[in-house]
């Protein structure tokens, strides 16, 4: 015979639902081989134009051949492989129009001409200008009877810091930036199924026989817990891809570093999902229609874009970023730029933990209110239910 | 019993049900009518705990009901309420969990009334690809999964082609002689009328009659006897016009109908009848529930113009 339903068997049962429901889709695959796809294809093609904008190719004249240290001391400082030849002008003219050549150095000192076929490249340009005005300020040193070896010892300035360097730095920065674009691509693509859901329901009426059986908490938590499990699932599978593919090819070597950096994602994609999602049931609840539900979820993008964006912009340069450092304990900014401060090693532990404490908090605060609204407004079609009326009940 | 004890409702400005009582016997199939957005559809979310009453009480077997018993209950929304994306059977096995059976009771109750209902072979095929018939028995078998203790059905009839009408209507029967109450709406008067054993009109969120067909056609709704009305087929029109105590309703040819006074005995009328002419029929005239409903929603209009 059948028996009432606990709390827990009620919230378990429909978290179960959400979950298969959202696995077996085959827009959960193809969203997952999408994604690694773009992931590496991005990384590929990193690579490539690195490795494309690193090598150059000049031809010089006989007349200008005598600039061939000087560029090639040039194109070192700023880190660029550039292959110099030699050619007679009318060679070289053909080369640069058959791609042969980036750029013919032609003309006498004084007088230099930079060719190219449609556009001169602004590396090579850049290379050349330093070259020529190293060379005449050589010159004019000269001719001032200054020497300019000694003159360029004497300039030179030596940096050095109180702690030690950390070798790592560029890695870390990866981990932050990898780890910032995870967990906004989680928040959103997540949240968002919430909201779908919860207007799923709504305009197929299901939400009325679902509420003859249990309350509406419960069905609630029941979907956030069971959406935000396929998310967590998503993202451990894309981070072993990518900690695991990173240490195979070489790329990462600070697999500690990697690792503690996942499990701070896993945490804080957790403590930001439930923030999230329940703020999308919330307003998803408002509307009874998908096709309303563009417009009204629209702001919250800027909720989950707005951290993003600082800290992308902020950390890299200044991981003790002032406004960075307030931000990663205010909730809603915190489940995005403490991770990456972590990540770049300047929030230890407890700072972690104290800004996870405060998140808490909000989402005992936000899920309360968002219940709220939900409750009030899940069997109300019709037109849009306005925020303050969910509210007040 | 289930017992509607005056249950009342407001949205805002609009008084949607305003003391509305009535009870279903167990056993009894129980027709709701009334134009739209007289309260039905309110009356059943409330009677599911769905919407809650601002006033009054759903009792079922003298206990209020609660979470639990609303378990026990089975429920057809108005809108059909299934997943479009979900498999027909996983969604009536969740639905019968969500209801408290356990795993293998759900799938027995999902492969008996898939097979009851004639959809045993679309189990396995997503709910937004069946056609708009078989989406509905499948929103019968969401409300009989759990073997419910009572049957709230909203419009379970709309758009259904006769055959299907037949099954649901032999499903509703069935249920009624297990000794379940069930209640359901319908426009579909004919339906009703041939279906239900008690019959509830509302209008403007009132309960205007409850009775059996009978009972309505004996007394309207303000409680005043009908009284007997005749059907005369065969005299000269204008036959009955010197008869005393008969008022005549309407004439169609040959066909006349009567009304009587109190008290005036139709064997004196059916003398007068043939002393006028030869008598084809003679019959009490049986009003069906159409226009008995008519009746009571022109009285309901007269009387809220009076007030």
């Amino acid at each position: 015979m059948s028996a009432p339903l606990t709390s827990r068997q009620a919230v378990l049962l429909v978290a179960r639902r959400e979950f298969t429901a959202q696995v077996r889709s085959r827009s959960f695959v193809i969203g997952l081989v999408i994604t690694i796809v773009l992931i590496a294809g991005v990384a590929l093609l990193g690579g490539f134009v690195a490795s494309q904008s690193s090598n150059k190719t000049l031809g010089l004249t006989t007349r200008t051949a005598s600039l061939q240290p000087a560029l090639a001391q040039a194109a070192t400082t700023q880190d660029v492989e550039l292959r110099i030849s030699t050619v007679d002008e009318g060679t070289g003219r053909a080369q640069v129009a058959n791609d042969d050549l980036d750029a013919l150095l032609t003309g006498v000192p004084g007088d230099y001409q930079l060719l190219g076929r449609d556009t001169v490249d602004s590396t090579v340009q850049s290379i050349v200008s330093t070259a020529v005005q190293q060379q005449q300020l050589r010159a004019a040193l000269a001719g001032a009877g200054v020497d300019p070896v000694a003159l360029s010892r004497q300039s030179q300035v030596a940096t050095t810091t109180l702690e030690p360097a950390d070798p790592d730095r560029g890695q870390q920065l990866a981990l932050a930036l990898v780890g910032s674009f995870l967990l906004f691509f989680s928040f959103s693509a997540h949240g968002q199924l919430v909201a779908t859901g919860v207007v799923e329901e709504k305009q197929s009426r299901v939400v009325e026989l679902l509420l003859a059986t249990m309350k509406p908490w419960q069905l609630l938590a029941g979907k956030i817990l069971g959406l935000g499990t396929v998310g967590l699932l998503q993202l451990v599978i894309l981070g072993v891809i990518g900690v695991v593919g990173a240490g195979v090819t070489g790329l990462l070597t600070v697999p500690g570093a990697a690792v503690s950096m996942f499990v701070m994602v896993i945490v804080w994609y957790l403590l930001g999902f439930f923030l999230f999602a329940s703020l999308y049931a919330g307003i998803g609840s408002t509307v009874s229609r998908q096709e309303e539900l563009g417009p009204v979820i629209a702001p919250m993008i800027f909720l989950l874009i707005i951290p993003f964006v600082l800290t992308v912009n902020l950390l890299p340069n200044d991981p003790r970023n002032e406004l960075a450092a307030v931000l990663s304990f205010v909730p809603f900014f915190a489940q995005t730029v403490m991770p990456a401060r972590y990540a770049l090693g300047v929030a230890p532990l407890w700072e972690v933990g104290v800004s996870a404490l405060i998140t808490l908090v909000a989402i005992a605060v936000v899920v309360r209110l968002a219940g709220r609204v939900y409750r009030n407004s899940i069997l109300r079609t019709g037109s849009r239910v306005s925020l303050r009326e969910a509210l007040r009940g | 019993m289930l017992d509607i004890g005056g249950i009342s409702k407001r949205f805002g400005t609009l008084q949607a049900l305003d003391g509305v009582s009535f009870s279903v016997q167990p056993g009894e199939v129980f027709g709701f009518v009334g134009s739209n957005g007289a309260g039905k559809t309110t009356t059943m979310r409330i009677v599911l705990g769905v919407l809650s009453a601002d006033a009054g009480e759903v009792r079922w077997r003298a206990e209020p009901v609660d979470a639990e018993v609303r378990r026990r209950i089975g429920y057809m929304p108005e809108e059909r309420g299934l997943y479009p994306k979900m498999k027909v059977g996983d969604q009536l096995r969740y639905l019968a969990r969500l209801h408290g059976l356990g795993e293998a009771e759900a799938a027995a109750s999902v492969t008996r009334w898939t097979g009851r209902l004639g959809i045993e072979n679309r189990i396995g095929d997503e709910v937004q690809k069946l056609s708009l018939g078989n989406q509905q028995r499948v929103q019968l078998c969401a409300a009989l999964v759990h073997d419910p203790e009572v049957l709230v059905l909203d419009e379970p009839f709309s758009g259904l082609d006769p055959t299907a009408v037949e099954v649901m209507s032999g499903v509703l029967r069935e249920k009624a002689a297990e000794g379940v109450p069930v209640i359901f709406s319908s426009h579909q008067l004919e339906l009703v009328e041939r279906l239900c054993d008690r019959i509830g009109i509302i209008a403007a969120g009132r309960m205007v009659a409850v009775g059996t067909v009978e009972e309505l056609r004996t007394r309207d709704s303000a409680g005043h006897d009908r009284g007997v009305v005749l059907d005369v087929d065969g005299p000269p029109a204008g036959w009955a016009d010197g008869v005393p105590g008969v008022e005549v309703v309407s004439v169609d040819g040959a066909r006349t109908r009567l009304r009587l006074t109190d008290g005036v005995d139709d064997q004196d009328v059916l003398r007068a009848a043939v002393a006028a002419g030869p008598v084809h029929e003679f019959r009490r005239f049986r009003p069906p529930l159409t226009e008995l409903y008519r009746d009571v929603v022109r009285d309901m209009a007269k009387e809220e113009k009076a007030a």
